[in-house]
């Protein structure tokens, strides 16, 4: 097992290497950098900054130039700074001479983005699990045709749209909720009930939003699976030797037919990742939407590079936490892994 | 190939998505003659009046009529959405062909390549091409369509793999045919149906990409009028003008909900094993 993970691990690296490459690549299509975009040019910013600014990133070099000093940079996680006039670090806090903490951007959007993932997640899991069930119990008949009509719409709606009129209803109209940002006016001084109350009725929306197509999704996919576990064998005689027909149901197909979403939600991961740009740019969410957004606006090359890996190697780290909690469930997969 | 489509028609989930998008088709190709304003005529007398018998969607900030934007937004719908998946399938059956059928290091290659670009998450990547280029309908059916041929060429590759295996592959090779005839004559035309299904449910992503990059304000660009960024207006005046954001984003609705049906009820056609499901 261990070995199986390192060696996952190692494939990694050239993975890592050739995803940064395509988007190192992709970055420089285009000409001009951030010292030639208006909105990176900052007016306080002398020649002299900017021509260190460019010196610092190499920015006169040849691409694969640049791109070898990068990797160098990279083999030892440093992810440099900022392009925009505040000059943050982009990954983590760095501490300075005098002892002040500059925090980083990814630092401290990464941790809202994930939040929003993980509760949307976990709200995909709580409502598609008992959709799909009730779905395939009752296939053809009425439940089983209005969830899969919901499911269509599900896929269907884009979530913008849906964002924009939960976001009239909820905010202008009645008033009921926050319209954007994470945070009311004052949350400092709240007690901590107060401070959870006003981040859930903040993050109520977001999450919604992005858990709907994904809710769709799962809710087909544990609908079919259950309907191909339902005609196997095993339920047949789970089934004729008398079982109750909710162990049958919970006991032996459930459990098989919910093993390849295992591998589904580590799919899922980049497609959250990424699908977090329009909701967070609608609600005004600081989150790696956000960040990504502003950044590729400003041609911050720094930012984007260190977004893109991160991202990526997420999905990554990802697939393989899927891949090992298949293996974990799974005895027969168990065995090919060890082999 | 006339019963197959008939089949295809006789399937309820695939029928009513090709009614739905033939007729937004239809609409789409006659809008010069259905709209009864200039799209981007500005009325300065006639600005955000509400849904009536001279405006059936009201107008918008500038006056101009919503309904005809609507009927011109769905030509760029319809055309980022077909041509970007159109784009992605050539690479993605060119690539899943030459993988399949020549295997060894050239397949190891492709492979680790979908890999690759399976990692970065899509909309970012999408996002950062767009914004280094002028946004522009072309710039947005290219990029989409080279970020989403990685399923197809997964697809088609899988189906070579099979297919070579099979008797009437086998013997056609032990007869002499070439490599060309092989892939054209028999290998292609038995992994078309599935590829169909995939291009169907991918053109509804499509068309999903191009209003979210178009509200961004990173897609088609105004006056041009698209569905995306007349919810961008929406948006803008979402308390005052509620039909500015409801009609585009009901006719998404409607666009990709067609695909979907019109792809899952052709699966349900080509794949007998599924169609009992539903």
């Amino acid at each position: 097992m261990l070995k199986y993970v390192l060696k996952r691990l190692f494939w990694m690296v050239p993975l890592l290497i050739g995803i940064s490459l395509i988007s190192f690549l992709i970055m420089h299509l285009a000409p001009g950098d951030i010292t030639t975009t208006e909105a990176g040019f900052n007016p306080k910013a002398s020649e002299e900054s900017r021509q260190k600014l460019r010196e610092m990133y190499n920015l006169d070099k040849p691409l694969l130039v640049q791109y070898g000093l990068w990797l160098e940079r990279m083999s030892t996680l440093d992810f440099g700074h900022s392009f925009a006039s505040h000059q943050r670090p982009v990954f983590w806090q760095k501490t300075d001479d005098k002892g002040n903490v500059t925090p980083g951007l990814i630092q401290e959007a990464l941790p809202i983005t994930l939040l929003i993932n993980v509760l949307s997640l976990g709200l995909i899991i709580i409502v598609a699990l008992p959709l799909g069930i009730i779905a395939a119990l009752t296939q053809n008949r009425l439940p089983d045709r209005s969830i899969t009509l919901f499911v269509f719409i599900g896929f269907a709606i884009p979530g913008f749209w849906l964002a924009l009129l939960l976001m009239y209803w909820t905010g202008v109209v009645n008033d009921w909720l926050p319209i954007s940002g994470l945070h009311s006016l004052g949350f400092e001084n709240m007690s901590w009930w107060g401070q959870l109350l006003d981040s859930i009725k903040h993050l109520l929306l977001p999450v919604f939003i992005s858990a709907l197509s994904g809710l769709a999704g799962i809710a087909l996919f544990v609908r079919n699976g259950m309907l191909e576990v339902l005609h196997q064998d095993f339920v047949t005689t789970a089934r004729a030797k008398g079982l109750p027909e909710g162990k049958v149901i919970f006991r032996h197909a459930l459990r098989n037919a919910l093993l390849p979403l295992i591998t589904l939600l580590g799919l899922a991961i980049p497609g959250l990742i990424g699908g977090s740009v329009i909701a967070e740019s609608i609600f005004a969410i600081p989150g790696m939407g956000k960040l990504f957004y502003d950044a590729v606006l400003m041609r911050d090359f720094p930012v984007i590079m260190g977004i893109l890996t991160i991202g990526s190697a997420l999905t990554l780290l990802g697939n393989l936490l899927a891949d090992l909690a298949y293996a974990w469930a799974d005895p027969r997969v168990r065995r090919g892994v060890m082999q | 190939m006339k019963h197959t489509i008939l089949k295809a028609l006789s399937n309820p989930l695939a029928l009513s998505g090709f009614i739905i998008i033939a007729a937004i088709l239809l609409l789409a190709m006659f809008a010069p003659i259905i709209s009864p304003y200039d799209p981007d005529a500005i009325d300065v007398k006639a600005i955000l009046l509400p849904p009536s018998s001279e405006h059936l969607m009201g107008t918008d900030g500038l006056g101009r009529d919503v309904f005809s934007r609507m009927l011109y937004g769905a030509r760029i719908s319809l055309l980022v959405g077909i041509v970007a998946v159109g784009i992605a399938t050539a690479i993605g059956v060119v690539l899943g062909a030459v993988s399949g059928y020549y295997r060894g290091w050239v397949d190891v290659f492709i492979m680790r390549m979908v890999d690759v670009m399976l990692s970065i998450p899509t909309f970012f990547l999408i996002l950062a091409v767009i914004a280094f280029l002028t946004p522009s309908i072309w710039n947005i059916m290219i990029v989409i369509g080279l970020t989403s041929w990685m399923g197809v060429t997964r697809l088609v590759r899988a189906e070579f793999l099979s297919l070579r295996n099979r008797e009437f592959v086998m013997a056609s090779e032990t007869l002499g045919a070439r490599d060309a005839r092989l892939i054209f004559s028999h290998l292609l035309p038995n992994s078309l149906t599935p590829v169909i299904v995939t291009s169907v449910l991918g053109v509804a992503s499509a068309v999903l990409i191009e209003s979210g990059l178009s509200f961004l304000g990173l897609g088609v660009q105004a006056p041009q009028a698209s569905w995306g960024n007349i919810l961008t207006d929406g948006k803008e005046y979402i308390q005052f003008a509620w039909w500015l954001s409801l009609f585009p984003g009901l006719a998404i609705l409607i666009t990709v909900l067609g695909y979907n049906l019109l792809g899952e009820g052709l699966r349900d056609v080509f794949d007998p094993r599924s169609s009992k499901k539903l």
